[in-house]
């Protein structure tokens, strides 16, 4: 931002010698960035290195049971002295605030901490290597502008003055401009969108108006069988021929007498009325699968929904398309 | 052509007010980032308290330094004392953000009028060096 400001000042007083100048200002100001984050860095891995010292010392600390040590009186002299209670330690956790805590537990706080200053060196790592991509952009940049300028200087001021003051204003109104003519576009779009919907808007209302005719008339004739038969008996179609199927095994396996005759009586039954299948069933149910059961309730909805469904279907047959959508 | 050069004066000392005023919103803005920064720093280091606060255990002994001593405090209560700084430090970067936000704006609007002034200076300039 600063940048800009001080191009387009400079651009002013002269016009074209000091673009390639403020890039490289620019630039200057990156690298600055760039070192003053090396810094941080380099404090930060102080940091870590202190915090590892002071890991190492708290751990060997309650080693002993005291340890002789020089006390510092003021800033003047040391007097030797004894550190007792080796394994006792006042933990500043910051904004003033100590616990007590055991050598052990002391450990575990500046683990802790390491850990953050890890993640932090990792962030200002990241940092680095962006500003460097934006320092190496600047530097692009002010090697281009210096090429440019020996070819405008060939040229006549105007276009210089274009080409130069205008780069970065330039994208922003290009940017405008072609954000306006989109915007445009869209508006036209736009209307295109609304003949579209209104007419779709239409058909759907003679559709809805249609369908409450309809509905009127399924109800009638559904009455309270919901569209829960309706599915049930999609799924039925499918399960007829293998619960059929499967009962002629029941019979096989519990019975033994005759599979011969029930399965020439399979398309029969498959045909027959459901109420028959169950007689059928019925022994198989009281044997050892448990399956049966769920083939029992379905054969019980079949036949209430074929019943439900020759109703409807017998009575309206526009009706089938609505049946398949619930 | 006089009278060219006059106009050319007073739109210079209009860019130059502009620009001044720009710095100025500028500098407010370098100041705005620096506060917030202090403040993510606090917060930072009040969440890290916080956290330590919640890893100790209920009997422990938890001291606050005020001025020289330290006054030993009820671990709940320092507890709640952090959470309260964190709420505090939180509303006020938000406030922060709110304020830099605005001021950002302004910023952008007074740069692009510097920018149209500095154009149409250039423009003035070149016409008469046409001329």
């Amino acid at each position: 931002m600063e940048e800009q400001m001080q191009k387009r000042g400079t651009v002013t007083s002269l016009a074209s010698l000091f673009p390639p100048e403020e890039t490289h200002k620019a630039s200057e100001r990156v690298q600055n960035a760039i070192s003053e984050r090396w810094e941080h860095l380099g404090q930060l891995k102080k940091f870590i290195a202190d915090n590892a010292n002071l890991i190492n010392l708290v751990q060997t600390l309650p080693n002993e049971l005291h340890h002789n040590i020089m006390v510092s009186f003021g800033k003047a002299a040391f007097f030797p002295g004894k550190l007792i209670h080796s394994n006792e330690f006042m933990v500043l956790l910051g904004e003033g605030y100590y616990a007590e805590r055991t050598s052990k537990q002391t450990i575990e706080i500046l683990k802790r901490r390491g850990k953050i200053l890890d993640c932090q060196v990792e962030s200002l790592k990241a940092e680095i290597q962006d500003l460097k991509a934006e320092a190496s952009f600047f530097y692009a940049t002010a090697a281009e502008a210096k090429d440019g300028l020996v070819q405008i200087v060939e040229d006549y001021v105007e276009e210089t003055y274009a080409h130069d003051v205008s780069e970065p204003g330039m994208s922003e109104t290009d940017s405008a401009r072609s954000f306006k003519d989109e915007k445009s576009g869209i508006k036209v779009d736009d209307e295109e969108f609304k003949r579209i919907f209104s007419i779709m808007d239409e058909l759907e209302k003679e559709e809805e108006a249609e369908n409450a005719t309809e509905d009127e008339e399924d109800e009638k004739n559904e009455d309270d069988s919901g569209p829960s038969i309706d599915r049930a008996q999609e799924v039925e179609s499918s399960l007829v021929k293998d619960s059929n199927l499967l009962s002629v095994h029941k019979d096989e396996s519990s019975d033994g007498k005759a599979p011969v005759l029930n399965k020439s009586t399979l398309t029969e039954k498959a045909l027959e009325l459901p109420r028959n299948k169950e007689t059928v069933q019925a022994p198989a149910m009281s044997g050892k699968e448990a399956f049966t059961g769920s083939i029992v309730e379905h054969t019980q909805n079949l036949e209430s929904s074929q019943m439900e469904q020759s109703s409807t279907r017998g009575s309206k047959p526009v009706s089938r398309f609505k049946l398949r959508r619930q | 052509m006089a009278s060219s050069t006059a106009a050319l004066r007073e739109l210079q000392r209009d860019l130059e007010n502009k620009a001044n005023d720009l710095s100025k919103l500028q500098k407010d803005v370098a100041k705005n980032h620096q506060v917030r920064k202090k403040y993510t720093i606090q917060l930072g280091e009040n969440e890290l308290v916080l956290k330590e606060l919640d890893l100790l255990r209920e009997d422990a002994n938890v001291y606050k330094l005020i001025g020289p001593v330290l006054v030993k405090q009820d671990l709940a209560e320092a507890r709640a004392n952090v959470r309260k700084r964190i709420e505090y430090i939180s509303a006020e970067l938000k406030r922060l953000d709110a304020t830099l936000q605005d001021l950002e704006d302004k910023q952008k609007s007074k740069q692009e009028t510097v920018l149209k002034l500095q154009q149409r200076i250039q423009s003035f300039q070149a016409g008469k060096g046409k001329a």
